[in-house]
């Protein structure tokens, strides 16, 4: 029985925050992070906002895959389009628009542009799925790094040497520094977060939802496979994108090899060890593959001493270690870290009766 | 004492002199701390792996010479995986780790040197060396804290084409991987082939990883070449790309730059496929670790060597690569010596004014002579050719400066 969890409104039982366990989650983490951004080193600012980063793409490929399940290989693609097209933009556009308007110009073309190029791809998901699906969209990868890496758009897209890229400033604000951009990534992260929470409550979601459980059941009630896969593609590159643009703003310098098959596939551990098709999966699997192989790495420091003569054994030895986490965990919680935090939660709400 | 606005802040600014001072004379540190990113795995795992023993040595040598200034030096190496956000990552975790003691880090990649560029500014601006050799970062005014240790790209092309204007060849071709790397000094190539009457007859680019060997040896054939340099690759294609060419039975001459140069490749090459590689030249900044004979710094490595690497490969030869970072160290090491005996505080400015006016310096044999720091580089390099019988890289010009 669940004490303390009565909900006497529809409103209430529709919130998203839905009883004081997640609402201290949620709020406590803002509160942690307001903290994080005034004490935490440079190293650990750098850390956070490749999370954050990272973060917010991996959102975006739940949408698609997590909820509509459809599995894609190619969204390191997006990413590296909305870097680039913020980028281009900017400095296309140094002169005609204020600086202090800039970014509020170029973010929002960089996502629509990712979510029209994300409907090309996902044109082939009428036909296909799965396994092959994931072939088809594979091709986006190679496809759009080798455009960027050609000598005809090199003046524009810097080619292989690849581009600088510029400092976000948000009406008069410059964002030159790791810590102000760990704001803004941050906020952009959580924000992204929530309306993807909310996105699957709407109809829009359920559909995703209903495709992903059945695609031709769906049909048969009346959801449109070509709109609703191609609206769950859209979305999820522009997520994809709107990553790219925090890439963009945060490093100093976009090269293709950053955007590579590397990055999509770790965008698909990421959201497979997390958790699949649920709101918290991406941040869970966003914290194991990212801040695993750096506490690893500061372990192995710490016992050696940064020695080069260990270095040289253990750096191949902290690769394997990292694997085997992976498939440790996914053989303890193949439905994700999220399944951990979920027998946590019902735990805690159902203290003291039963804790299944 | 009555306290008024004035005397309000007379006060507040002496209490804040007397508590903050000690804050502002940086305390000398008890060790100074020398990050490194190196490839130890990942595609360049090769060459890291064979880097990673240079700082065990550097270690010893430079704190059995006092360190500096007395005081040791500690290096700290982590790998990268050739991930230039890996490098920048492990940067700042030294950064944040080691604090003011670390007075200088050294990074694996061009990419990694770019990206880390715009974070050496104020309290976290540090000294930098890198296995790089990419044009653009030697340049004082847009990179300030980094330095290369020998020529860039585009001088070592200069080297090659001076070296074959000098013999008379009137055609080349550019072969070059598909990278930043690979394509470097392509354009700047261009330019001195035209000042020195070369043609440049074929401009090829190939993937840096299994390229498509037949089809690039077909249309070196077509060009005609007389001449022809590689650039941009380590371990694979170049072998390969000669390889071919020597079955089709082409005649032209290959050269290949510094990342071409290692005994290591060619030996195993030849071992396996073949004495093809005969004549193959190039050019190296450096003398070879053998060539010790004028050289006190390399006798003292193969001293150390014989002592800290006996029974490994590593006992009796040093390869280009770890060469090439004992000479980043030296540098760096002479710059913050030079610093401590002046009497200035180890700051990135001080070291970097110290380092930008290094002139004709005694490295100890690992160029012909004294060298000067230009654009915080060394242009300096000898043309090598490859003996497939004694497997030894054999001098082919004399020292190049240009």
């Amino acid at each position: 029985m669940i004490n303390g969890n009565l909900k006497a409104t529809y409103a209430a039982d529709e919130r998203v925050l839905n009883n004081s366990y997640k609402q201290a989650f949620v709020y406590g983490t803002m509160l942690a992070l307001a903290f994080f951004a005034a004490f935490a080193n440079e190293y650990m600012i750098l850390i956070a906002c490749k999370m954050g980063i990272l973060l917010i793409a991996v959102v975006g490929v739940n949408i698609l895959t997590g909820y509509t399940g459809l599995v894609s290989l190619g969204h390191g693609a997006f990413v590296a389009l909305g870097a680039y097209t913020v980028t281009m933009l900017d400095n296309g556009l140094t002169g005609i628009i204020p600086n202090q308007f800039m970014f509020f110009v170029v973010v929002p073309i960089a996502i629509a542009v990712t979510a029209l190029i994300g409907v090309l791809v996902g044109l082939p998901s009428l036909r296909v799925k799965g396994l092959y699906l994931a072939v088809a969209t594979l091709a986006a990868n190679f496809i759009v790094i080798f455009l960027i890496e050609q000598d005809a758009f090199a003046p524009w897209t810097g080619g292989v040497v690849g581009i600088d890229t510029p400092d976000a400033n948000l009406l008069g604000w410059v964002l030159d520094t790791n810590r102000e951009m760990f704001i803004l990534i941050s906020v952009v992260a959580f924000t992204s977060l929530l309306a993807a929470q909310n996105l699957i409550r709407t109809r829009v979601g359920r559909a995703f939802i209903a495709i992903r459980d059945r695609d031709y059941s769906a049909e048969i009630l009346g959801i449109s496979l070509l709109r609703y896969k191609l609206t769950s593609f859209a979305l999820s590159a522009a997520y994809c994108g709107l990553a790219g643009a925090m890439f963009a703003f945060f490093y100093s310098r976009i090269l293709p090899e950053q955007f590579e098959l590397d990055l999509s596939l770790e965008l698909v551990a990421a959201l497979i060890v997390g958790g699949m098709g649920r709101t918290m999966g991406p941040v869970f699997g966003v914290m194991v593959i990212v801040m695993m192989p750096e506490v690893i790495k500061v372990f192995a420091a710490y016992f050696t001493g940064g020695d080069a003569a260990s270095a040289r054994y253990i750096s191949p030895l902290q690769e394997i270690a990292f694997g085997l986490l992976l498939v440790f965990f996914l053989l303890k919680e193949p439905l994700g870290i999220n399944h951990i935090t979920d027998r946590i939660l019902r735990a805690a709400n159902r203290w003291p009766f039963a804790r299944g | 004492m009555k306290l008024n606005r004035r005397s309000f802040l007379a006060t507040t600014a002496a209490t804040t002199a007397v508590v903050g001072t000690p804050m502002i004379l940086k305390a000398q540190p008890s060790e100074y701390v020398l990050g490194a990113s190196l490839p130890l795995t990942g595609p360049f795992a090769t060459a890291g792996q064979l880097v990673a023993p240079a700082f065990q040595l550097a270690a010893k040598l430079f704190n059995d010479e006092g360190g500096i200034a007395g005081t040791p030096i500690r290096f700290v190496t982590e790998d990268s995986g050739y991930v230039p956000q890996n490098a920048l990552a492990n940067y700042q975790r030294a950064l944040a780790t080691e604090g003011n003691a670390m007075i200088g880090y050294f990074a694996d990649s061009t990419g990694a040197m770019k990206l880390i560029a715009p974070e050496l500014k104020g309290e976290n601006a540090r000294i930098m060396g890198s296995t790089s050799f990419a044009s653009e970062l030697a340049n004082p005014e847009t990179h300030p804290y980094q330095y290369m240790s020998g020529p860039s790209y585009q001088s070592q092309f200069d080297i090659l084409l001076e070296n074959i204007a000098a013999e008379g060849g009137k055609s080349v071709a550019f072969i070059y991987s598909n990278t930043e790397f690979g394509r470097d000094p392509i354009e700047h190539g261009k330019a001195t082939a035209e000042r020195l009457g070369i043609e440049v007859v074929l401009e090829e680019a190939t993937k840096p990883q299994g390229a498509d060997i037949p089809t690039h040896v077909t249309k070196l054939a077509q060009s005609g070449a007389e001449y022809c340099i590689l650039q941009g690759y380590v371990t694979g294609v170049w072998p390969q790309l000669i390889g071919g060419a020597r079955q089709f039975g082409l005649p032209t001459k290959f050269k290949g730059t510094f990342w071409g140069m290692e005994k290591i490749i060619a030996d195993r090459i030849t071992k396996e496929a073949g004495p093809f590689l005969a004549g193959y030249e190039g050019v190296m900044p450096y003398r070879y670790f053998w060539d010790r004979e004028d050289a006190p710094r390399y006798q003292q490595y193969a001293a150390l060597s014989k002592e800290m690497f006996a029974g490994t490969p590593l006992e009796n030869y040093m390869s280009t690569w770890a060469i090439q970072t004992m000479c980043g160290l030296e540098i760096a090491m002479k710059a913050f010596r030079d610093t401590a005996e002046a009497g200035l505080e180890l700051t990135a400015d001080n070291i970097a004014e110290k380092l930008t006016n290094i002139s004709d310096w005694d490295t100890g044999g690992f160029f012909g002579g004294p060298v000067t720091m230009e654009s915080n580089s060394i242009r300096t390099g000898r043309v090598y050719e490859y003996d497939t019988e004694s497997g030894l890289f054999n001098p082919k010009s004399d020292w190049l400066t240009v």
